[in-house]
């Protein structure tokens, strides 16, 4: 079966059409945004800086795995939602694509929160207990946050639209 | 009568052209995502994506939570301890074999049956295998592990493989042993004798990089990179070597879906159990063994007949020696063993290469033998070629760089 769904369209009616560029626009801003932060990634991991820390976002910088190759996966992410974002409430395919920048933002964002899960779990090295206390795991899990945990809760807006896309 | 792929490319438009009538369709979101997939611009990303995740999760679970949080407290605070406490005479030949060395503070460096063996194979490979094979059946029962086959196909077919050869790639990360099997997916014999090579070369096992993660967690990357030269330089060379076909890949692609619950846990399960079952007792064997061979003086004597190629050719120290034979019951094991040798970083990543792609463990060994003597024998010939050149390779580019 081939079929690309490239001249597809979503019949959309009510608020989706009538937001159609306030959607497009938010969404070219989202990426952005991620093109920025992973450029951000990469940098701080290749030595630009020692760490960059502002407001509740952090980049250590300190792992390739995490900064460079999770930067290069924000850059992506960020290139597609940009590249999805002209008509993606009103075309299927600018919003399959801006779907997948999303996911990849929601795969950085997802792993980097499970890290600081299983780092706050268990107690310290140095400690005789298995398990933090309720104090150690709240520090563990408070802020800063990598830039794909800041940028979680502004996608979940962009959900609207592929839902709007999948019910048609 | 055996078809070619271009016969059957015939015989399914012929047939499709008989019995299909193309009506309207309207695409979902979900289909135009599963197409994007498997589009090389869209679909390399997705791909780097995936694998990040794979590789974060494994991390942030079996190291940083079990391995790290849990196991080190339990065997270096209570179990070592308690042994070291209870079991007679330190200087005695029983307790440099179950226990290892008296002085030893922590498990992974005391390399006794009861302590290095648990060790590794509990408090290590089992929570490594565990997610391993959780986040690989989830990749696999939600529909992505054919969209990343055809959007490996490309590449593979320049190393005489086809797409699906990632399927026992990916598993070759587990366990070598379902791998080797996993390779009569490939149709022809070129393809499974390149495969179960470069599987036996290249692929570390999921014991081996829980290992490599606590003994080297910041060279892991450097010697994935060697490893992944390595696969596609030898992968060419050898699909320009050896005779034979290399068709062109037919695949069914489901469409994405959830992962049933019950069919993972039994899938899980299934894989979990098989594994444990072949590596706990070589672990323990294995461990076993070497001191066996320590107290004899054989691994001295190895080490002292192989020091010119050990330390001239590789540039690693002569000492290697020990872990190269426990590499051939269990490549964990070995890597667990390099830790206790002083080195330089270099050597350290040369060896745990050399440990890697040097002969396949006894397990891989016996599954690759019921695939035919001959492509063993065959195999093995490639194997100790390659691990000479690529060995010395190495270390040629470490000289160069002024770091060996």
């Amino acid at each position: 079966m081939k079929h690309n769904g490239r001249n597809a369209t979503i019949r959309s009616t009510g608020p989706v059409s009538g937001s159609s560029t306030f959607y497009s626009l938010y969404i070219a801003i989202l990426g952005l945004v991620t093109i920025g932060f992973g450029c951000a990634d990469i940098f701080v991991w290749a030595g630009a800086s020692d760490g960059f820390s502002w407001g509740i976002v952090a980049i250590s910088g300190d792992d390739f795995f995490r900064w460079a190759w999770g930067g290069v996966v924000m850059v992506c992410g960020g290139l597609l939602l940009l590249s999805g974002a002209a008509h993606a409430a009103t075309s299927l395919h600018q919003a399959a694509k801006a779907a997948v920048g999303v996911i990849l933002v929601w795969v950085i964002a997802g792993t980097d929160f499970l890290a600081m899960l299983c780092a706050a779990i268990p107690a310290e090295a140095s400690s005789p207990a298995f398990f933090n206390t309720l104090d150690g795991f709240l520090a563990g899990v408070a802020p800063p946050y990598t830039p794909a945990l800041v940028m979680f809760p502004f996608t979940l807006g962009l959900i609207r639209i592929f839902r709007s896309a999948v019910h048609r | 009568m055996v078809l070619s792929s271009d016969a059957r490319w015939e015989m399914v438009d012929a047939l499709a052209a008989r019995t299909v009538s193309p009506g309207s369709y309207e695409p979902s979101l979900g289909d135009v995502v599963g197409e994007l997939t498997v589009r090389p611009l869209t679909g390399i990303p997705v791909a780097l994506a995936a694998l990040y995740a794979f590789w974060s999760i494994f991390t942030s679970f079996a190291g940083t939570l079990m391995t790290d949080g849990f196991m080190v407290k339990i065997f270096d605070g209570y179990w070592l301890p308690w042994l070291q406490s209870v079991w007679p005479d330190p200087a005695s030949w029983h307790y440099f074999i179950f226990v290892g060395n008296p002085l030893a503070d922590n498990s992974l460096e005391a390399f006794g049956v009861l302590t290095s063996g648990f060790f590794v194979s509990i408090g290590v490979v089992l929570p490594a295998v565990l997610i391993f094979y959780l986040t690989m059946t989830i990749l696999e029962d939600s529909g992505y592990l054919p969209r990343l086959a055809i959007l490996m196909d490309t590449f593979l077919h320049k190393i005489g493989l086809h797409g699906y050869a990632i399927v026992p790639a990916i598993l070759g990360l587990g366990c070598n042993v379902p791998a080797v099997t996993a390779t009569r997916i490939l149709e022809t014999k070129k393809q499974r004798f390149i495969m179960m090579t470069l599987l036996a070369l290249f692929i570390p096992c999921g014991a081996q990089l829980g290992i490599m993660m606590a003994v080297i967690p910041e060279s892991v990357g450097i010697v994935f990179l060697c490893l992944l030269i390595g696969f596609g330089l030898f992968g060419f060379i050898l699909s320009r070597l050896i005779p034979g076909e290399n068709p062109e890949i037919l695949i069914d692609v489901p469409a994405y879906h959830w992962p049933v619950k019950e069919y993972v846990a039994q899938k899980l399960w299934n894989r979990t159990k098989a594994f444990l079952r072949e590596a706990i007792p070589f672990v323990l064997f294995g461990i076993l063994l070497v001191n066996l061979l320590y107290l004899g003086g054989v691994i001295q004597a190895l080490a002292d007949l192989l020091e010119p190629v050990f330390v001239v050719w590789f540039g690693v120290p002569k000492e290697t020696a020990g872990p190269l034979i426990a590499a051939f019951l269990r490549k964990d094991l070995a890597i667990a063993q390099l830790s206790n040798i002083p080195m330089t970083p270099y050597q350290l990543i040369a060896s745990v290469v050399l440990v890697t792609i040097y002969f396949p463990c006894v397990a891989t060994f016996v599954v690759m033998l019921k695939e035919g003597w001959r492509e063993l024998l065959a195999s093995i010939a490639v194997l100790l070629t390659v691990v000479f050149i690529y060995g010395g390779m190495i270390h040629g580019i470490g000289i160069l760089l002024g770091v060996a």
